[in-house]
């Protein structure tokens, strides 16, 4: 039969089917009758079921809140419970539960509608008011508190209810809620206008009509209650962040007489701690537990004060150290601020930046450069003891400075001007002069030894502290640049300065020997004796032979620096006061000779005019020339340049402007004074313009003529050229002496050997050129030789 | 030492260790022979004068000597030539002269020289300049006592005749 009958077996099959299932059918059934009849009788269950259903659909059914005729109808709270309590036994719950999610879905739009008009509103309103924020928010949490279930009907009702109120209402806030929400936390925090430790700030805060504390008590639960305090945590951390940044910028900026980091830490204890305890632990009543509660974030936002505060001193630091020591308090907020955070590479990189912007350009003048670099040197030691950022800092500085023709005078200017000029003072010194620092190896015996600071390169040298003198002193790598320069500006001072200049340079040259050691000061020792034998000699001289108004200062031409000569004589009485001076000085040092140095010194002269008496003080050459005018009333520029021998036109002027501005000369046409025996009433405005004039153009000449420091600077770099030249010249000699007829190529390769040579072979060309001008070499067929005379 | 040479092989590193201070050594020769040239050019020492043949090798020099004033040798030039060791100043530089010399000290033919300085009496302290200002002085003081040149050495005594056989080989500088 099963085998030949598919039809029948089929049918047979589904006979067995139909039974099979319409048995389990009715168990089904059976059991859930069962289930939902529960013990009653006949359909009582049943009947039960169906009502207890029915209302808890219905008490569950999400509500129109804007819709009056839809409110929540005060249930029987036990009826309800009775009614999910039954619902429960008859194991129903989970469709139950499924169907609210269902419902809430369905009448989510509601919800939304609401966030789209507060949201609205808020865009559209200008400026933003975070009110409106705060009535969306509150909006959705009556929403929210709306459709909430009972919390008696158990954590399994209302999490869920929570969990998909939550997820749909996060779809549903669209990015431009964060940005309201935002605004909205900021209001919570404490108005900075309000905030007595938080001086005068030009913030405006939304909500201070209501009393903040209440206020954000509410706010952060109801925050909580629709779960924006997890969700949002980032953005209320950076709430939080930004307010402490403004507070800091508009407190602290600029204020660096004080270390502001204490009053800081007070305020983050006084302000922003009890924010975050309202937002993150709001429900805790005891104190203690709630600083333990907020114990990371609260971590956290310290670091965050310390992390500004570097960032906004390292961004003012080239500031700071201009107004050092003024500064010096926030130097202790920097060195506290880097231990927490990770700033120094950056703070290297901001100070180096802000140099080369600020300081290294050569609009700056030397002695500014200097300064700042030695504020920089004790700013950033009191900030790195060790002194790594220092040598990262300063490596620029001093390459740049090592650049500068003039460092080494300033430097030096500043050794030896420390006292009483304070202006000149970059140094601020307040140490004791000591030896010059030399670098010496680690004492690793020493129980305060440290290591060297991870970020000190391989090159770091470990410089213990030195003083700022030896620091500056070591941008050379010698010393004796310094020793000569000093000796120079002792030339200066001493040939310049009055009669106590000697007493005053000792006391220098004896604070330099501490620091450079006696050997190196030699020299400036034998300058300061020359000037104390001057005037032994003098006293010897003048009661050998009372020569009254001569004083030489006698100085030895080996142990000076170059004395660059003016060659004039001077004349008349002047003239044969020199020579018997010498004569006298002869005698007493029988072998040595005096050279005079005409063009230095002063003569106070007292001139008796037919009227008047005029005393004056005046450089010898200024006495030259009225020496002159008293031999005959009337001289030309010319003549008296010829008379007085090797002068330029411009000092000549110079001198003779002097005179006619004491009102003792005057020009009565070009190049012509004429004596005045009488004093002329006081000139007419005409005059004075006319002296103006003339005083310009003598300037002029004298800018032009290499008057001044500036063309001392310029000779100076013409005599070295020349120099340079000089070698150049002798090595070609010495070339061609030996090795005849050299082609220019040759010649040029050959000079080589001369460490310095930087011509191009078009520069020697011309060089070879002017010497066959002046008959030194000649050339044929490209090959150069010397002229033998 | 043949121990010591057995056990430890012949290796490259021993070999670089020999070559790096002798290039060290003429870096420093090259520093003091740059010095000395340097000086020499520029203290202008009148009748003497020195100069490497070629850029880039300090180490071959030419110089010239003129014969002082009121000797035998006066108006009279003379090339030599200077190599210097690789271990000057250790070592004297070998000095010849490359313009025929009549002089009793001086090799007629090859051009050498018999100069206590230059053998054994060699210092450290002299330099090229030194060696030229005693050359120069030689020329009017000739050591008799150990001549190079006997026919020289012999005629030194009849200036006039040593100036004839002095001429007849001199041939002037160009």
């Amino acid at each position: 039969m099963a085998l030949f009958a598919p039809a029948a077996r089929d049918a047979a099959l589904n006979d067995g089917t139909t039974e099979a299932l319409r048995s389990q059918v009715a168990a089904k059934w059976g059991e859930a009758f069962a289930r939902l009849n529960r013990a009653e009788p006949g359909i009582q269950g049943l009947m039960e079921f169906s009502q207890a259903w029915g209302m808890a659909k219905e008490y569950l059914r999400p509500r129109d809140i804007m819709n009056p005729a839809d409110v929540r109808p005060d249930y029987n709270i036990s009826l309800i419970r009775h009614a999910f309590d039954l619902v429960g036994q008859s194991r129903r719950l989970p469709v139950l539960l499924e169907g609210l999610i269902e419902q809430t879905r369905q009448a989510f739009p509601l919800v939304e509608r609401t966030i789209h008009y507060h949201l609205q509103v808020y865009e559209a309103t200008e400026p933003r008011d975070p009110r409106e924020i705060a009535r969306l928010v509150q909006a959705l949490r009556r929403w929210y508190d709306a459709w909430l279930p009972w919390s008696e009907l158990g954590v399994t009702i209302c999490g869920t209810f929570t969990l998909h109120f939550h997820t749909l209402l996060f779809a549903a806030l669209p990015p431009s809620f964060i940005t309201g929400f935002k605004h909205l936390c900021a209001c919570t925090l404490p108005n900075i206008h309000a905030d007595s430790t938080v001086p005068g700030s030009a913030d405006n805060a939304a909500l201070d009509n209501a009393d903040p504390t209440h206020f954000a008590f509410r706010i952060w639960d109801t925050f909580d209650a629709l779960g924006m305090l997890d969700r949002y945590e980032t953005v209320i951390a950076s709430v939080g962040y930004e307010y402490i940044e403004r507070v800091m910028r508009a407190t602290c900026a600029g204020v660096w007489g004080k270390a502001v980091m204490p009053e800081l830490r007070r305020w983050v204890a006084v302000r922003v701690k009890p924010w975050l305890r309202s937002v993150y632990a709001k429900d805790i009543e005891d104190d203690q537990a709630a600083m333990t509660a907020i114990q990371t974030v609260s971590s956290r936002f310290d670091f965050h004060v310390a992390k500004t505060l570097c960032d906004l001193r390292i961004s003012e630091l080239f500031d700071i150290i201009i107004d050092y020591p003024d500064s010096a308090p926030c130097l202790e907020d920097i060195k506290e601020c880097l231990v927490r955070v990770d700033g120094r590479a950056s703070l290297v990189q901001a100070l180096r930046k802000a140099n080369r912007k600020r300081l290294l350009h050569p609009g700056a003048d030397t002695r500014l450069i200097l300064q700042q670099y030695v504020l920089t040197i004790k700013c950033l030691r009191a900030i790195d003891p060790q002194g790594v950022l220092l040598f990262k800092v300063a490596d620029p500085i001093r390459r740049y400075l090592r650049e500068r023709p003039d460092t080494i005078r300033c430097i030096v200017a500043n050794l030896v001007g420390g006292s009483g000029d304070s202006e000149d003072d970059i140094l601020g010194e307040t140490e004791p002069p000591a030896p010059l620092h030399q670098p010496e190896l680690e004492d690793y015996t020493d129980p305060n030894w440290e290591p060297e600071p991870l970020d000190a390169g391989p090159d770091f040298r470990a410089n213990r502290p030195a003083d700022v003198i030896s620091t500056l002193v070591s941008i050379y790598d010698s010393r004796d640049l310094f020793v000569k320069e000093l000796q120079v500006l002792l030339a200066q001072r001493l040939l310049k300065g009055g009669g106590d200049a000697p007493e005053k340079e000792r006391r220098n040259v004896e604070i330099l020997k501490i620091r450079f050691g006696d050997a190196a000061l030699q020299v400036c020792e034998v300058m300061l004796k020359d000037m104390g034998d001057s005037r032994r000699t003098d006293v010897h001289v003048q009661g050998q032979e009372n020569l009254g108004v001569l004083h030489p200062t006698i100085i030895s031409r080996h142990f000076w620096p170059a004395v660059e000569g003016a060659e004039f004589k001077l004349p008349g009485q002047f003239e044969r006061l020199q020579s018997s001076y010498a004569k006298q000085y002869t005698l007493f040092k029988p072998d040595k000779k005096l050279r005079w140095l005409p063009h230095l010194g002063t003569v106070s002269l007292e001139l008796e005019l037919e009227d008047r008496t005029v005393r004056v003080q005046v450089p010898p050459l200024e006495a030259a020339f009225i020496e002159l005018f008293s031999e005959q009333d009337t001289w030309t520029v010319p003549a008296l340049i010829e008379r007085l021998g090797k002068i330029t036109r411009a000092a000549a002027l110079k001198a003779l402007l002097t005179w006619v501005n004491h009102g003792v000369i005057k020009e009565t046409e070009e190049d012509t004074y004429v004596l005045l025996e009488r004093a002329e009433s006081e000139g007419g405005q005409g005059d004075a313009r006319k002296l103006q004039a003339k005083q310009r153009l003598v300037e002029q000449e004298a800018g032009a003529g290499g008057g001044q420091e500036e063309g001392r600077e310029e000779e100076r770099r013409r005599e070295e050229g020349r120099r340079e030249m000089d070698v150049y010249w002798k090595f070609i000699q010495g070339m061609l002496t030996n090795l005849p007829n050299l082609p220019l190529e040759r010649i040029h390769a050959m000079l080589g050997f001369v460490d310095t040579y930087n011509l191009t072979t078009e520069q020697l060309a011309g060089l070879l050129d002017a010497a066959r001008r002046e008959g030194l070499v000649d050339v044929k067929e490209g090959l150069w030789k010397l002229v033998i005379k | 030492m043949e121990m010591t040479a057995s056990a430890v092989p012949a290796r490259a590193a021993p070999k670089a260790t020999a070559a790096a201070p002798s290039q060290q050594a003429a870096g420093s020769v090259t520093k003091r022979l740059g010095n000395e040239l340097m000086t020499l050019m520029m203290s202008s020492s009148p009748g003497i004068s020195a100069f490497p043949k070629n850029d880039g090798n300090l180490f071959d020099w030419t110089g010239t000597i003129e014969g002082a004033p009121g000797t035998i040798y006066d108006g009279l030039k003379f090339k030599i030539s200077i190599h210097f060791p690789s271990n000057y100043p250790y070592t004297a530089p070998a000095i010849k002269f490359d313009t025929p010399c009549f002089h009793p000290n001086v090799a007629l033919d090859s051009g050498a020289i018999c100069l206590d300085i230059l053998q054994d009496k060699w210092s450290a302290v002299y330099s090229v300049q030194t060696i030229l200002i005693s050359l120069q002085s030689l020329l009017g003081e000739p050591n008799n006592a150990s001549p190079l040149n006997n026919d020289a050495a012999a005629l030194w005594a009849r200036p006039d005749a040593f100036k004839a056989q002095l001429m007849r080989h001199y041939r002037p500088v160009e």
